[in-house]
């Protein structure tokens, strides 16, 4: 498992690499000028010349992103054009914010989505599976903003429970959780019903049922076991998504966050900022990933035997 | 996520909202405003540097002049000030007693301290007419000029201009501006968490406040929060439940629904802002002038005001807000709608009216593009141009662009025309849209004039004083005007959105926007 995790983690070098270069390549060469956000009404043309020569946007694009790799590597994530601070300071003080929201909707959609699944697994083919699963789909189509207008109209101006937006105390995460929580707790219950239904079908499960062991701990002990293994894989690669996801969720209930810091920058040209939060995203993704496939060998011995 | 989509979407919640009886959440003290659209995202309160500002810095600094809503000029840290005849020297007289939050004395030593700190940022233009700072004795400050600039009074009540403390300035670095900032003003930043919301709190020291405030004392709010709300839905609901208290900045097409909430007002501060349609007058058909003029005089800026904007705000004739003294330009140059006239300029410049109702010269359609960006109310106005345009016979195709995206497009120069909208409230704008030396972006119109270089150049810096330089500029806009590089089309209103029963306003809002005065003078109901 050591030299499989190992082996995982030096082939992200390549995969960071390709990534830092088609985010740099993006953002370059869709039009925008970062300058253009600076420049105020009395100033000459003479002082675009200097401003585009003094943050090196005048050099060739290579050059840009050679020193934007060097400085990288080092842990410096450069200078913000417009907002004129170290990305590094902007990146850290919205990341916790970004964090807490992506982690607080993953706890959610998966505690729920699982309970969702197993449910509507037990009760396939009834009613009540048709209403998870009805409900599910609803969840997982409702575009993240309009959900979370309808949340802040349900939950905030009609009921009074949480407020409106704003990043002030725990109460004031519960609808962005939700929000975002939503569309994935459809995806994870509907996973687990598939899987919960498959393993259900397992020779293993049958021998079980022969032996007179009780249905009910034959799919909670057993049956979910297995049924686990497709989930989780699916959650290590949503924790990228999740934070994706709250990009427009932050800019909906105006909290800070890694969202709000990107779209502002984005509308700026600001690229040092713009790249670095991409790449958190990027990179986000990139170790989701690892870390869905890590747990899948540890937890699957067919996968661990077939590593060997 | 358009701002279209944003605008159904509202349109849709609010409809929903008015179907729930909201609970109104009661704040017991101090006020919560929401920062205007364009001002959400500052990074920093370090002015000196920054091209971005808010509110919070017209709270935070105070300015050595102020600006009132007429665009004239009145003591701000400076009571008095002289420019020399030739307009190469100023003294200014500052206020005395007067402290920074830190304690720190209000000096002409720190007046010229301060100044001198712009010559390294990229806001270094606004001095750069500026060849000597010099403190004479302890409250006089005085400029010697490189060459006469009547736009310094301009530049020293901007907002980016309020004098910073320049000892802490140096003491905090690249986190001046984040942690702390330092100023005169009758706020104190008690914290700033970047695209979420500054708090501040009353400088009960502040007995200097300007000649624009009724009260020259601590301000009678003692806490303000300051919240970013990108959304514009977010922001009306926060407003409509009481999680706030003012919106500093409403669409126009949200003032129906804030009408219809018993404890919300709106307020209509004259606007800064103008509407208006560049023609490239280097591609066919506008550089026929005869054309552009039609064109020009197609545009029904009445029925825009009342199909597009319900009426609120006026209508433009020319290039510049109304409140500005070289707007007031001869009545020969005011473009106005006037259809029979457009399409008789079409007559004579060849342009032949087909059966399908779209004009034709020599086999070839008049049939252009016009640009928009990805907003609804820019969307929709493009749309009644485009029916404007087909009642004399010009067909028309829009695209629309990202309004992020839009800028790099004019620098292409293949525009033919646009709808688009600048905010600015000085006469310089004209030599910003219309200078030989910017064509594409920011001049859409690729306008390269000689007679109007000459006088754009004179305007500039051929100015001694004030009164030339309206001169200058009055006359350069008129003959802009003239040569029809443009339609001019509506001029907005600011509209702040408040809960009356939470804010007491000043009868007379003073200032170009909300700012130190109007918040001196303003009032919490607990």
């Amino acid at each position: 498992m050591l030299g499989y995790t190992l082996r995982r983690l030096v082939l992200l070098i390549p995969v960071f690499l390709a990534v830092s270069v088609i985010i740099f390549a993006i953002i370059h060469l869709i039009p925008g000028d970062p300058v253009d956000s600076m420049l105020k009404v009395g100033s000459g043309p003479e002082q675009r010349a200097i401003i585009t020569a003094r943050y090196g946007l005048d050099r060739p694009l290579y050059e840009q992103y050679g020193i934007w790799l060097g400085k990288l590597l080092t842990g410096d994530l450069g200078t913000a054009i417009v907002a004129k601070r170290p990305v590094l300071d902007l990146v850290l003080q919205a990341l916790p914010h970004s964090l807490t929201l992506s982690g607080l909707a993953l706890l959610f959609s998966t505690v729920l989505g699982i309970g969702l699944g197993v449910v509507a697994a037990l009760n396939r083919d009834t009613l009540l599976d048709q209403v998870i699963m009805g409900g599910v789909l609803l969840g997982s189509t409702v575009p993240s903003f309009w959900l979370g207008l309808l949340l802040i109209l349900a939950f905030s101006v009609q009921l009074g429970w949480f407020p409106v937006s704003g990043a002030r105390g725990w109460s004031s995460i519960v609808l962005p959780v939700l929000t975002i929580g939503l569309g994935g707790m459809a995806l994870v219950a509907r996973v687990t019903r598939v899987a919960m239904i498959e393993a259900a079908q397992r020779d293993f499960v049958m021998l079980l049922h022969a032996k007179g062991m009780p249905p009910m701990r034959i799919q909670l002990r057993h049956v979910l076991r297995h049924a686990l293994i497709p989930v989780v894989t699916i959650l290590a690669l949503r924790i990228g998504w999740v934070l994706g996801g709250a990009v427009t969720v932050e800019v909906v209930f105006a909290r800070p966050g890694l969202g709000t810091l990107l779209i502002k920058a984005l509308n700026q040209h600001d690229y040092p900022v713009v790249q670095a939060a991409l790449l958190m995203l990027a990179m986000a993704v990139m170790l989701g990933t690892l870390l869905g496939d890590i747990l899948q060998a540890a937890m699957d011995p067919r996968v661990r035997a077939a590593l060997q | 996520m358009t701002i279209s989509l944003r605008r159904a979407a509202l349109a849709s919640s609010v409809s929903l909202a008015a179907l729930f009886l909201a609970a109104p959440m009661v704040f017991a003290q101090d006020a919560i405003f929401v920062l205007q659209q364009d001002e959400v995202g500052v990074p920093t309160y370090n002015i000196v540097a920054n091209g971005n500002t808010n509110v919070g810095a017209r709270l935070i600094y105070d300015t050595l002049t102020v600006q009132d809503a007429d665009q004239s000029f009145h003591p701000g840290l400076a009571e008095s000030w002289v420019e020399a005849p030739d307009g190469m020297s100023w003294e200014f007289t500052l206020k005395t007693g007067v402290t920074f939050h830190n304690g720190e004395p209000f000096t002409a030593a720190a007046a010229a301290a301060w100044l001198a700190l712009y010559a390294a940022t990229d806001n270094s233009y606004m001095t750069a007419s500026i060849e000597k700072i010099e403190a004479v004795g302890d409250n006089t400050l005085k400029l010697t000029m490189k060459n006469p600039d009547p736009n310094l009074l301009y530049n020293l009540s901007s907002s980016f201009m309020g004098v910073v403390e320049p000892k802490a300035f140096a003491a905090l670095g690249e986190n001046y501006g984040v942690t702390e900032a330092v100023g005169t003003g009758p706020f104190k930043m008690e914290s700033f968490t970047i695209g979420s919301e500054t708090v501040l709190v009353r400088n009960d020291d502040y007995t200097w406040g300007s000649s624009l405030a009724e009260n020259k004392g601590p301000a009678k709010i003692a806490k303000i929060t300051l919240r970013e709300i990108p959304e514009e839905s977010t922001a009306f609901l926060e407003l409509k439940t009481g999680g706030v208290d003012m919106l500093l900045g409403v669409p126009t097409d949200f003032l129906g629904e804030l009408a219809k909430e018993p404890n919300i007002t709106s307020l209509s501060l004259p606007g800064q802002e103008v509407v208006y349609m560049p023609f490239n007058v280097t591609r066919a058909p506008f550089d026929d002038i005869k054309v552009r003029q039609a064109a020009a005089l197609a545009v029904n800026q009445q029925e825009i005001l009342d199909s597009v904007y319900g009426g609120v705000g006026s209508v433009a004739n020319q290039f510049l807000i109304s409140a500005l003294p070289e707007s007031k330009v001869a009545p020969e140059y005011l473009i106005s709608y006037d259809p029979v006239k457009s399409a008789a300029l079409l007559d004579e410049a060849g342009w032949v009216m087909g059966a399908d109702g779209v004009r034709a010269k020599g086999g070839v359609p008049l049939s252009i593009t016009l640009w928009t960006q990805s907003d609804s109310v820019f969307r929709r106005l493009t749309e009644v141009v485009q029916a404007e345009f087909k009642a004399v016979g010009i067909a028309s195709e829009i695209t629309t662009f990202d309004s992020s995206m839009i800028r790099d497009q004019y620098k292409t120069g293949e525009q033919q025309a646009a709808v688009r909208s600048y905010y600015w409230n000085n006469a310089d704008i004209v030599d910003w849209f219309f200078g030989g030396d910017r064509l594409g972006y920011p001049n859409i119109s690729m306008f390269n004039d000689p007679k109007a270089e000459a006088l754009r150049v004179k305007s500039m810096s051929g100015s001694a004083n004030g009164a030339e330089r309206i001169a200058n500029f009055t006359a350069y806009h008129e003959y802009v005007l003239s040569q029809f590089p443009m339609a001019p089309i509506y001029q907005p209103v600011q509209n702040i959105g408040y809960n009356k029963d939470r804010l007491v306003l000043p009868a007379v809002i003073h200032g170009t926007r909300i700012g130190a005065a109007t918040v001196l003078d303003m009032t919490v109901t607990e």
